[in-house]
């Protein structure tokens, strides 16, 4: 992004927000003068600053704060004596009294808001939002103001509650008020108010409504207490009650939603995982316990790939953020060509024995393990996520994180590419016969040392794209891989060993089962269960879900 | 077969300008990615120490050895140091099993071990000395600062073994004496079969790796505000936790995150940058602003540039609370030493309980207590988004009480 | 001697009275000779090598299934640390009341808060209750799971994944600290024995002594099973297990029997383990704990007498050793030496030491070549 673009950008925000608002906004440059104030002053004159910055609308604020949060915001000192407060952006410095670039002639030090200050400014902005062009935005500062409960904000939700177009941003604000009242209302209010968040299903509210019947259940208990104030508190408490069973039964709903959208995507990080064991295990028979490596091995490459970028680009810059759509791919190189190193060096000599690679590969386990170690040293390394893969969207109360939603759409493609490439090219022929039946394979033309060596690849690359990933979730050290080993197996066994339908059914099957079984079970439970509830269904399909067909006895 | 073999070799017996001094950590295996560090600072101790003229005129020689992340490995290794290597005295440990495993062994022999890293107390031994942080000098004074902040919703989330079970059951009934309701400690009780709560929070298994479930629960649990998590997840599996809680849109804002086993080393994996504003409360921070840190970070990082120990990384390396209490048990071994003019345990030790044994560590000024712990400055940081953490409150001179919850007969 | 005639080679007599020899004189020059003499073994040395004669006798145990049935059990840790588990409870309570908290209670209960011992431990003050135990869960659990996994013909690969996913799951279930076995800490810090000081050197032989007595007596009847009518179905059952199916056999008894046998051997090892090490958490049923046993059966030999106890003994060696002398490297060393042993030496040390001895020694002996014929045959079965 150029420095255009970044002006550009700024410039459109503050016009949009200043056309989608009702609030007049002020000139700018005030906004500036006060936040300039509040970074380079403390004491009273910050505290003036900071209430006069209340009555400024402009959406530099938000920019200003958002980025003294994270540490962009510095000051320095002019050769002539002058403080400057600076933004700092991916193209440099900008003073922020003028919003002109600057280049700093002096010593820059980074400038923190206290922890208070940095409530008070987060409040500041919340009401700011209020009025932001974005719907979101909108949303979860209402949600905030009336979590406060504050008498003063009553009349400022309920002046703007009907100005709202967007039905979503409507509701919000009708939740907010709602909770609002349920403190500060007269009694009708308060019932109103009641039944209302009962009909909105308010998750927010419901620990308010809590406290709400507790309340009147003791006024009711209360001998003291007044007639008629008791009969507002049964009306109150009945109220509240159906409220309460309202919400919990949309909680419940919005949680078997939570559920599915998690276990998809725990089934298809397993897939993810075991996809390529269930090549090298599965159709070749390869024990490989270095498996995990592997999926090390496209770990440490997508943090080589962002060091790179990062140098290369610098971080932040709109060319790193695409680091990771390089580094996919590298991981499947890189981890593929190890996978033909492991194959020419070791596996080639164990077809005929695969109860004995095992221990082969239990032993590059250990080399690869500990030359990670070596290398980059034993404790985990920093990758993080692009933007577009962090983040999260809401769907019906369901939080889906962004990079969940990556990965089952990588799943799919994973299973639909290998699919492809098995079923529909020459190679996934040559690769089926030789799995097959390897030595009639080669007796009829088929170049089965090669092909062994490129499906031992291929198995390998895919433990790489999953390393790659897994970067994106979890840690990337040295024994990241160790975590997923016994799953990937379990995956694969109960798929039916050589079928890919069957591990990929597998995962999802199991990732439903452990998220379901979690929230009721707790995390430790919850996975016993799981192992247990495999050792069983064997029992009963020994062969997995898709047992390999054979005429041979011995297989 | 050879007996002699058995060990190794037999000790080659130590010339006699040096002392022999134990290193035991995990090298290799799960928890190799914690106490490798420790093993780094605690060779660039004794080489400073080595070069300002060693320890009574000697020479410390370290004997670094592999205890691979198993138990029963620890525990040989130990013997190993004290009867083979006749180590004078021995730096290890990090997990509570290791140092569990290795306890019998050090009383047996008469050793002494410098323990250094944060655990749940309810230990003394008089062949242990726990440079470590108690539960009374990082959880309580955590707690207290978050009441103070004026959160009224604690969730309650951890690994499951020893240190978070009791650190948070300790917890649970000092919010409750704090006016906390049951109702707003989250993540689940269990109660025996008289109703007697004997476990608070959510526990996950070692290396657990998704925190989906978890994180839609502090989400739901904080909808309606004023939350906090307290978080005794352990070591590395904080980073699937971090990066699920910043990928879910939670913010420090929204509910801040107070963690005990997440130091500067666990947090160089994590996106900092989402993730500013939690807390952690440790007895030494990378950013404290003393000279003696200064000196400590830079001579740190000029040992590391000279050393050619294999598998030391060299780059971006940061200091924490660990690495410090290990750095500052050298020194108060040292001084002990030096009080009692001998390398004799029993003298060594009656030096470390007289109660004088002080040393003016990066941290501040830590010293020997008779209860074997150290008393030491506490801080709570926030973190920023360089992944350290500013200093928002220092508490001097905290004295470290195994024994917290005061029912139980000292040793 | 009746006793001898499972020994149907001279090698194996040789090895037995090698093993006794061993058995007997380490403790021997322990007890007798003085620190500064030459041929000193000192109680260190001497706990190590307790220790390895208990993995010695787990690796016998694998190699009965692997070796002579076929069946490759990664869980064999499980029944490893059932045994020593059941042991280790009865040890916790003869600490007495001088644990931390001076409680007749073990520590980690005061600590969790338990007012009054859990109704399963209270047995557990009997030795002979526990030393029954120490057979009768491993046994029970290798028989309740045997039964399901043969029942339904579980094999090969399968099984081996199955077992792997039982011990895993045995061990997260041990890491909870409500399992009321102490979490992830473990039992540690044993005080008594049978009456004796357990830090006492004098145990500490006998300990020795008693590891060395369970081998040779596992090393006995391993032989003399084979000698049976049974022992040949066993190995029958592993080099073409339908054919002895059509024959008229029902094989599930067999395997079944004797998986239960070896988790039965394999429990009674980790018994007299856990005293020897100090500890046991769950950590010793970890998968990786358990290919470390295969490994070991790998390295010495599969389906040989004495293969098991060398590469147990061996590995650990040099696990001992390298840890100390070379913590960096010693991942490398381990892991180099086992794909060289997998590649170069598919029948183990035992293996190549027998190929050595017909080529260069006995070059007229017909039997070689048969020999490794059948070791082909069986690997690739």
């Amino acid at each position: 992004m150029s420095r255009f673009a970044a002006l550009f950008w700024l410039f459109a925000v503050t016009i949009l927000s200043v056309v989608g608002s009702t609030v007049v906004r002020a000139d700018e440059s005030e906004a500036r003068r006060l936040l300039t104030e509040v970074i380079l002053y403390d004491g009273e004159r910050q505290d003036v600053a900071v209430e006069a910055l209340g009555e400024e609308g402009a959406e530099i604020i938000k920019v200003v704060v958002e980025a003294w949060r994270v540490g962009e915001v510095s000051t320095t000192t002019r050769a002539e004596g002058e403080e400057l407060a600076l933004l700092k952006t991916p193209e440099g410095w900008f003073n922020i009294l003028t919003g002109d670039e600057e280049v700093p002639s002096g010593e820059v030090t980074i400038n923190r808001p206290s922890r208070k200050l940095r409530k008070t400014l987060k409040q500041l902005v919340d009401l700011l939002d209020l009025s932001s062009s974005d719907p979101a935005e909108r949303i979860a500062a209402v949600e905030k103001l009336g979590l406060r409960q504050k008498a003063e904000y009553v009349e400022l939700l309920r002046e703007r509650v009907t100005k709202q177009t967007d039905p979503k941003v409507q509701r919000a604000f009708e939740e907010a008020l709602s909770i609002s009242l349920l403190v500060n209302g007269t009694v009708e209010e308060r019932l109103q108010a009641v039944k209302d968040l009962g009909e909105l299903k308010s998750f927010p509210a419901r620990d308010f409504i809590d406290v709400l019947v507790a309340e009147n259940e003791a006024v009711i208990a209360d001998d003291a207490a007044a007639e008629e104030d008791k009969e507002a508190a049964k009306d109150l408490l009945a109220a509240a009650v159906s409220a309460k069973e309202k919400i919990d039964s949309r909680q419940k709903a919005v949680e078997v939603a939570g559920t599915i959208f998690r276990g998809l995507s725990l089934g298809s990080v397993l897939l993810l995982v075991s996809y390529g064991l269930a090549i090298t295990f599965g159709l070749m028979g390869v024990i490989n316990m270095a498996h995990g490596e592997f999926i090390a091995i496209g770990g440490y490459t997508v943090y080589l790939v962002q060091g790179y970028f990062a140098q290369t680009f610098g971080e932040g810059t709109a060319a790193y953020e695409w680091y990771f759509a390089v580094a996919l791919p590298a991981a499947f190189l890189v981890a593929a060509f190890f996978g033909v190193v492991l194959e020419r060096g070791v596996i080639q000599f164990l077809y005929r024995r695969p109860l004995e690679s095992l221990l082969a590969t239990w032993g590059v386990s250990m080399i690869i393990q500990q030359l990670i170690r070596m290398k980059f040293g034993a404790a985990n390394v920093a990758v993080s996520s692009p933007q577009w893969l962090s983040g999260s969207v809401e769907m019906g109360g369901v939080t889906m994180t962004n990079n969940r939603l990556f990965v089952i759409g990588f799943a799919l493609f994973v299973i639909v590419a290998t699919w492809l490439l098995l079923t529909k090219t020459n190679w996934g022929l040559h690769v089926r016969a030789t799995m097959q039946n390897r030595q009639m394979a080669s007796s009829l033309g088929v170049r089965s040392t090669r092909v062994n060596m490129m499906t031992f690849a291929f198995g390998s690359g895919l433990a790489g794209l999953a390393g790659a990933f897994l970067s994106q979730i979890g840690n990337v050290g040295p024994s990241m891989g160790q975590t997923y080993i016994v799953d990937s197996f379990m995956v694969v066994v109960v798929g039916g060993v050589g079928s890919l339908l069957g591990a990929a059914l597998s995962s999802l099957g199991i990732g439903m089962i452990d998220q379901t079984l979690q929230p009721i079970l707790g995390p430790v439970m919850g996975k016993i269960s799981v192992l247990l509830g495999i050792i069983l269904f064997l029992q009963f399909k020994p062969g997995g879900l898709f047992p390999s067909k054979s005429r041979s006895l011995d297989d | 077969m050879a007996v002699g073999l058995a060990s190794g070799i037999s000790a080659v017996s130590a010339a006699d300008d040096t002392v022999k001094v134990g290193v035991l950590h995990s090298l290799s295996g799960t928890m190799a990615i914690s106490e490798t560090s420790l093993r780094d600072v605690l060779l660039f101790t004794f080489d400073e120490i080595n070069a300002a003229g060693g320890v009574l005129g000697k020479k410390i020689e370290p004997v670094v050895v592999d205890g691979a992340s198993d138990w029963p490995l620890f525990a040989e290794k130990a013997e190993q140091l004290l009867v083979q290597d006749k180590a004078a005295v021995t730096f290890g440990c990090w997990t509570s099993v290791s140092r569990k495993s290795v306890l019998p062994v050090f009383e047996k022999y008469n050793g002494l071990l410098f323990y250094p890293v944060q655990y749940e107390g309810e230990e003394m031994s008089k062949n242990i000395f726990y440079t470590a942080e108690a539960v009374g000098q990082q959880a309580i004074p955590a707690v207290d600062f978050l009441l103070e902040e004026g959160y009224k919703k604690f969730y309650l989330i951890g690994t499951d073994y020893v240190y978070p079970q009791t650190t948070n059951i300790v917890l649970f009934e000092y919010l409750l004496s704090k006016g906390i309701s049951v109702e707003n400690i989250g993540g689940g009780l269990r109660k025996d079969s008289e109703g007697k709560v004997i476990s608070a929070g959510n526990y996950t298994p070692f290396g657990h790796a998704d925190f989906q479930q978890i994180v839609a629960d502090i989400k739901k649990f904080s909808a309606s505000g004023e939350a906090c998590v307290i978080n005794t997840i352990n070591g590395d599996a904080n980073v699937p936790f971090f990066k699920e809680f910043a990928s879910s849109g939670l913010t420090s804002d929204d509910c801040p995150v107070v963690s005990f086993s997440l130091s500067e080393d666990e947090f160089r994996a994590l996106p900092a940058k989402d993730l500013v504003g939690h807390l952690g409360c440790w007895t030494y921070f990378m950013s404290i602003e003393s000279a003696a840190n200064k000196k400590f970070i830079a001579d740190f990082n000029t040992w590391l540039g000279k050393t050619d120990v294999p598998g030391i990384v060299k780059e971006n390396r940061v200091t924490c609370s660990p690495m410090v209490l290990s750095y500052d048990g050298v020194y108060i071994w040292k001084a002990a030493v030096e009080k009692a003019g001998s390398f004799d345990v029993d003298k060594v030790r009656e030096a470390l309980l007289s109660g004088d044994v002080s040393f003016d560590g990066p941290g501040g000024t830590v010293t020997a207590q008779k209860n074997h712990h150290l008393t030491k400055t506490v801080y709570i940081g926030e973190t920023l988004e360089t992944g350290q953490f500013s200093i928002i409150k220092t508490l001097p001179d905290v004295y470290g009480e195994p024994f917290l919850k005061g029912t139980f007969e000292k040793k | 001697m009746g006793v001898l005639k499972p020994f149907e080679k001279r090698s194996e007599l040789a090895v037995f009275l090698l093993l006794a020899a061993v058995v007997i004189v380490l403790p021997c020059l322990n007890g007798m000779t003085g620190e500064e003499s030459g041929w000193h073994v000192s109680n260190f040395k001497l706990g190590v090598w307790g220790k390895y004669l208990c993995f010695a006798v787990v690796a016998m145990s694998l190699n009965m299934l692997w070796g002579y049935t076929g069946l490759l059990c990664l869980g064999q840790c499980l029944f490893f640390a059932l045994g020593g588990y059941a042991f280790g409870m009865y040890l916790m309570l003869m600490i007495g009341d001088l644990g931390a908290y001076k409680s007749e209670l073990p520590d980690f209960m005061v600590f969790l808060g338990y007012e009054q011992l859990p109704t399963h431990w209270k047995p557990f003050y009997s030795p002979w209750f526990a030393i029954l135990m120490v057979m009768v869960v491993p046994g029970l659990v290798a028989f309740i799971f045997g039964f399901l996994a043969f029942r339904s013909r579980i094999k090969g690969v399968y099984f081996s994944i199955l077992t792997q996913a039982l011990t895993y799951a045995a061990a997260l279930l041990f890491f909870r600290n409500d399992t009321t076995f102490g979490g992830n800490n473990g039992f540690t810090d044993f005080k008594f024995i049978l009456g004796a000081d357990i830090r006492e050197p004098s145990t500490g032989r006998w300990l020795f002594v008693a590891s060395g007595i369970l081998l040779l007596t596992v090393y006995w009847f391993i032989a003399w099973l084979l000698t049976t009518k049974f022992g040949k179905v066993q190995e029958a059952i592993r080099d073409s297990e339908n054919r002895v199916r059509f024959s008229g056999y029902s094989t599930t008894h067999f395997k079944l029997f004797i998986f239960v046998v070896s988790a039965i051997i394999a429990g009674l090892a980790g018994a007299l383990y856990v005293p020897q090490a100090g500890i046991i958490n769950p950590g010793e049923m970890w998968p990786t704990k358990g290919l470390d046993i295969v490994v070991w059966v790998a390295v010495g030999g599969r389906g040989t007498k004495a293969g098991p106890i060398i590469g147990a003994v061996l590995v650990n060696l040099l696990k001992s050793y390298t840890t100390r002398e070379f913590p960096e490297y010693w991942l490398l060393i381990l892991g180099c030496l086992f794909v060289l042993v997998v590649i170069f030496m598919p029948d183990g040390i035992v293996g190549l030491c027998k190929r050595t001895w017909v080529r260069f020694v006995r070059p007229k002996a017909g039997s070689g070549p048969a020999a490794e014929e059948k070791a082909l045959a069986t690997e690739s079965s």
